[in-house]
């Protein structure tokens, strides 16, 4: 599954390492059970002499129990942990705090990278707009000029779709909101999703690091043509 | 030649069609125009003038039905001075009541439309009278005037300038309703009172008569189930409606299948589509796995805690009542062609904008059923589990079923008001126009995410606590031990059910949440994993040492153990947000939820069906067919829901008609995504085939099955002291059972917690202070 952003498989990698950690426990003791203590004759023995109306005697081991409380829970304390750095860079603050600086002076650039880390960092971003609405997106590129930022139509399966064409190495931050209902931009390429509410206004940081181009898409249900609400994204 | 003339003759007609359209507004000049209300005196110059005020004047803000006013249209500025050839024109239109011209300046073109005339057009100001409608309804007027310089010719409409100006007078009165078709009138009319009329007579004859008609004899058959208030027979009512809806849920699941199949599929439109994947969820959720769940509490838990019935069997009767009804109100948009298409999480301000379907009013009623049917349901099993256990029984004496049947009754009744909360106020808002979920009106569209994922959340582990609960009981009794750690459990339960409550947020990670909240939710998220662990781990060691009898029931747990623990590892995933802001709302999601939701609880509930249906019959099911129902389902159910982990991750999103595959033209997914779609869609039918064999099964063994002992697998629970099928009411109320225990401990003595409160209090025993 090569790359979504290098902060997403950074993550996804030290997930499945875990993962398969536990996966290996789990199931090495499910199997290795299942099999060695299965009962030779499809009947008894009654190990601990189950009988109709008495509550079983007691089977427990306090340090086993505890054992198995406190082990997952530092575990997850880890999870948690590197998981928190990563979600300062998703929504990072704006001004020299954060991850992208402030916004860029006209002829300014980004001259975004990706540091050793994985995380993009910037030295001012640029600003644009994504309007939601019933089944469309709607692009604005503010003032920003036209090799930064530019908006035309692309043909998505003979559809005329919007189209927003960004510059390598600028980092921007959209400025969201819907006109009717609920939608989410999706950008599968920047691997990043927001919602944009009707009468509210949400933030996306939207690194433009590489060349690529991908489908826009909305992933929050808004009705009969929501499958269709795409938009193509471009960053050459 | 033919050709060309014709072509000839197009050209023609329409150059001829041009000229109509536009002569009216050339030659129509200093002799006034009309139609010009929504285009301007466009003639005049393409827009308005900002030099030019238009403005009507006389006519009131509200208005009396049939009044005559006297209207003064006038303007200022622009070029129109005295001197000029001619000063100016107008053109006034009004969408209701009657115009009408005082002297030759003006002229009428309809009762609804009035300009200058040529006499007229030396003036800038003109008198009219309009009589107002007695229709009530609300007048817009719309005027036009135009300033000119007076220059004649070609070029007299060159140098001119216009304005527009509209105001609305308000109506007296509601606007008057349409008329209704007489025939619909006369026909509600017949239908009711046919209705009326027949009961009264039914109730006359049977007042006269009353031993004449008993419906015990009328049709015993079904009387004794439509007004049975025993747990048993509610219980099998339950839990055949939660498997015929089940079914109906999965062949919709079917339908959304074959749509997927292959990418742009045009099987069903995307509005039957939408219609699906909604009442998909709502059906499996709220129809399948709830009465499904509430099907085995209402047969197991009395049986186990020695009860006689429930503690109010009629509250009972009442809250299966209401969920056929339920289903009935949720399923009527879809027999109308127009069933709710919201998703089950029915987003605002979606659920509440005019673009749904009128279906989405019924589903929410219908739900709104719904909740009270699981509020009553929870207030019923709370009080019969806190006070109708049998003699000997403490609280952690009860079998494992029980206690899941407690948490997650705890768990639903604290948190099912939200849920019905919000409904009623879609409901109020999409019926009466109240404005709860409407932007515009100062509505908060997140505030129905929280209400719904108050509730969402402790829901689905409302369905698969008690799955845990048959877990527990099916893998103690399989493998002939004791359950290892058996308060642990009961403690891990708990911290599910509290855990439940403060996890919600993860939901809505995406929604614009705040940073701190986002941190709390994602560690909340986190812990949810630590009881979940303490309960898998505490299942593997129960069978440790002991000797594990197999069964088709045992077969579905330990399918549990494998299926439930992958998807408690890929809910891992989600609350990781930089990871989840990519995962959030792909299939990847789905597979999870499906791998939790079916391989839990659905999963669990089979074992249940398998371990306990020889109890509620007295008939064993077949185990041949068990085994090949498992084995065909076990992996018909992998190849069917583990490549959409793939999908997600590769950023195929859920709730989707249709999805995008790599062209030229696009980057989307990749080509693969297609084929394994294919895949997933084939073994989806696989699967539901499969489960068909534990239809034909339990058919089969009811009608020829061997005949059940009272305890076939050796557990220890008081349902296994009764016949099967038990008798009703299940233990004589004036000899219950009475619990032993195979522990030193005596019954009922109090813990350390009970015995640290009790040194705090003041001792029954203890001579009281005032009385020496």
């Amino acid at each position: 599954m090569a790359g979504v952003t290098p902060l997403y498989d950074a993550i996804w990698n030290d997930y499945i390492l875990w993962s398969l950690f536990v996966g290996a426990i789990a199931f090495g003791w499910l199997y290795h059970h299942s099999y060695f203590y299965r009962s030779e004759d499809g009947e008894s023995p009654n190990i601990d002499n189950l009988e109709v109306g008495v509550f079983p005697k007691d089977y427990d081991n306090l340090r086993l129990e505890v054992a198995w409380t406190i082990l997952p829970f530092i575990l997850i304390v880890w999870l948690t942990y590197i998981s928190w750095a990563p979600l300062d860079a998703v929504w990072s603050e704006t001004g020299p705090d954060g991850y992208h600086g402030s916004e860029c002076q006209e002829g300014e650039s980004s001259e975004s990278y990706i540091d050793a880390d994985g995380y993009v960092r910037s030295s001012c971003y640029h600003d644009l707009g994504i309007t939601g609405q019933q089944w469309f997106w709607e692009f604005d590129c503010y003032e920003l000029s036209e090799d930064i930022c530019s908006t035309g139509y692309a043909t998505v399966e003979g559809e005329l779709k919007p189209q927003l064409t960004l510059k390598t190495g600028e980092t921007y931050l959209a400025t969201m909101t819907s006109i009717d209902v609920t939608h989410a931009v999706k950008n599968p390429g920047f691997g990043i999703m927001e919602d944009v509410q009707p009468g509210q206004i949400t933030y996306l940081w939207m690194p433009a690091v590489e060349d690529t181009s991908f489908l826009m898409l909305c992933a929050e249900y808004c009705g009969d043509n929501h499958a269709y609400m795409t938009a193509q994204i471009i960053v050459e | 030649m033919e050709r060309s003339t014709v072509s000839r003759r197009l050209v023609l007609i329409s150059l001829l069609a041009m000229a109509m359209i536009v002569v009216p507004a050339v030659t129509s000049l200093p002799s006034g125009i009309s139609g010009v209300k929504d285009t301007g005196c466009n003639c005049h110059g393409t827009e308005a003038s900002p030099s030019v005020t238009a403005s009507i004047s006389g006519l009131p803000e509200t208005y009396n039905a049939s009044e005559t006013y006297a209207v003064t249209v006038s303007f200022t500025g622009g070029p129109s001075t005295d001197g000029n050839a001619n000063l100016g024109g107008f053109n006034l239109w009004a969408s209701d009541g009657t115009l009408a011209t005082l002297d030759s300046s003006a002229q009428l073109w309809s009762p609804n439309e009035a300009s200058h005339t040529t006499e007229g057009n030396d003036q800038r100001s003109w008198n009219l009278e309009w009589i107002a409608p007695d229709s009530g309804v609300d007048v817009e007027f719309i005027l036009h005037t135009n300033s000119v310089n007076g220059n004649e010719g070609d070029s007299g409409s060159s140098g001119d300038e216009w304005d527009r100006a509209q105001t609305t007078v308000l109506g007296f009165g509601p606007n008057v309703l349409p008329d209704a078709d007489p025939f619909k009138v006369l026909a509600t009319l017949i239908i009711i009172s046919t209705v009326l009329l027949s009961i009264i007579v039914l109730y006359v004859f049977y007042r006269n008569n009353p031993d004449g008609f008993e419906w015990a004899r009328f049709a015993p058959w079904i009387t004794e189930w439509l007004t049975s208030t025993d747990h048993k027979k509610i219980g099998t009512l339950y839990f055949v409606q939660g498997l015929f809806f089940l079914g109906v849920g999965g062949i919709m699941a079917l339908m959304i299948r074959v749509q997927l199949s292959s990418p742009g599929n045009d099987f069903i439109t995307q509005e039957y589509y939408n219609q699906f994947f909604t009442l998909h969820g709502t059906t499996m959720i709220f129809l399948a796995a709830m009465p499904l769940i509430a099907g085995f509490a209402n047969w197991i838990v009395p049986l186990q805690i020695g009860a006689p019935d429930l503690a109010f069997p009629r509250l009972n009767a009442l809250s299966f009542w209401l969920q056929p009804v339920a289903a009935l109100l949720i399923f009527t948009g879809v027999f109308s062609g127009a069933g709710a298409d919201t998703g089950w999480t029915g987003y605002a301000p979606y659920v509440v904008s005019e673009n749904t379907h009128a279906g989405v009013s019924m589903w929410a009623a219908g739900q709104i059923m719904l909740v009270a049917s699981s509020t009553l349901t929870g207030i019923n099993f709370l009080t019969t589990i806190a006070v109708m256990r049998s003699p000997g029984m403490g609280w952690f004496q009860m079998p494992l079923f029980t206690w899941s049947i407690l948490v997650a009754n705890l768990m639903l009744f604290l948190s099912i008001p939200a849920f019905g909360v919000g409904l009623i106020q879609v409901y109020l808002d999409r019926t009466i126009g109240t404005g709860f979920y409407d932007v515009a009106a100062g509505g908060d569209p997140l505030l129905w995410s929280h209400l719904f994922w108050y509730f969402g959340h402790p829901e689905v582990y409302v369905v698969i606590v008690p799955a845990f609960g048959v877990i527990s009981e099916v893998i103690a009794t399989s493998a002939r031990r004791s359950i290892f750690g058996y308060k642990s459990m009961v403690y891990a339960m708990a911290g599910i059910g509290l855990v439940s409550f403060i996890v919600y947020g993860h939901h809505m990670f995406t929604s614009g949440m705040s940073p701190t909240l986002r941190f709390v939710t994602m560690l909340t998220t986190m812990l949810v994993a630590v009881p979940t662990g303490i309960k898998i781990f505490n299942w593997l060691k129960t069978m440790h040492g002991g000797s594990l009898v197999y069964r088709t029931h045992t077969l579905w747990t330990l399918g549990f153990l494998v299926t439930f623990t992958l998807g408690g590892i890929s809910g891992m995933f989600f609350p990781s947000m930089a990871m989840d802001v990519h995962l959030h709302e792909t299939y990847f999601v789905v597979a999870h939820f499906h791998y939790v939701l079916v391989g839990g609880t659905v999963f669990g509930f089979f074992a249940a069906i398998y371990y306990w249906y020889p109890k509620m019959t007295g008939r064993m099911l077949d185990e041949r067919l068990g085994v090949l129902h498992f084995l065909t389902a076990f992996i018909s159910y992998n190849a069917l829901f583990w490549p959409m982990h793939r999908l997600g991750v590769v950023g195929m999103i859920r709730r989707t008609h249709t999805y995008y595959i790599t062209t030229d033209d696009i980057q989307a997914l990749p080509e693969w995504a297609a084929d394994w779609n294919m895949l997933i869609s084939m073994s989806a039918f696989l699967f539901f085939a499969s489960n068909l064999l534990l239809v034909v099964n339990m058919i089969k063994s009811l009608v020829r099955g061997e005949k059940a002992p009272a305890d076939p697998w050796g557990g220890w629970s008081f349902e296994w002291m009764t016949s099967s099928p038990p008798p009703t009411p299940s233990f004589d109320p004036h000899n219950l059972p009475m619990l032993k225990d195979a522990n030193e401990h005596v019954a009922n003595e109090p813990g350390r917690l009970g015995q640290m409160f009790r040194r705090l209090m003041v001792s029954d025993d203890a001579p009281e202070e005032g009385s020496h």
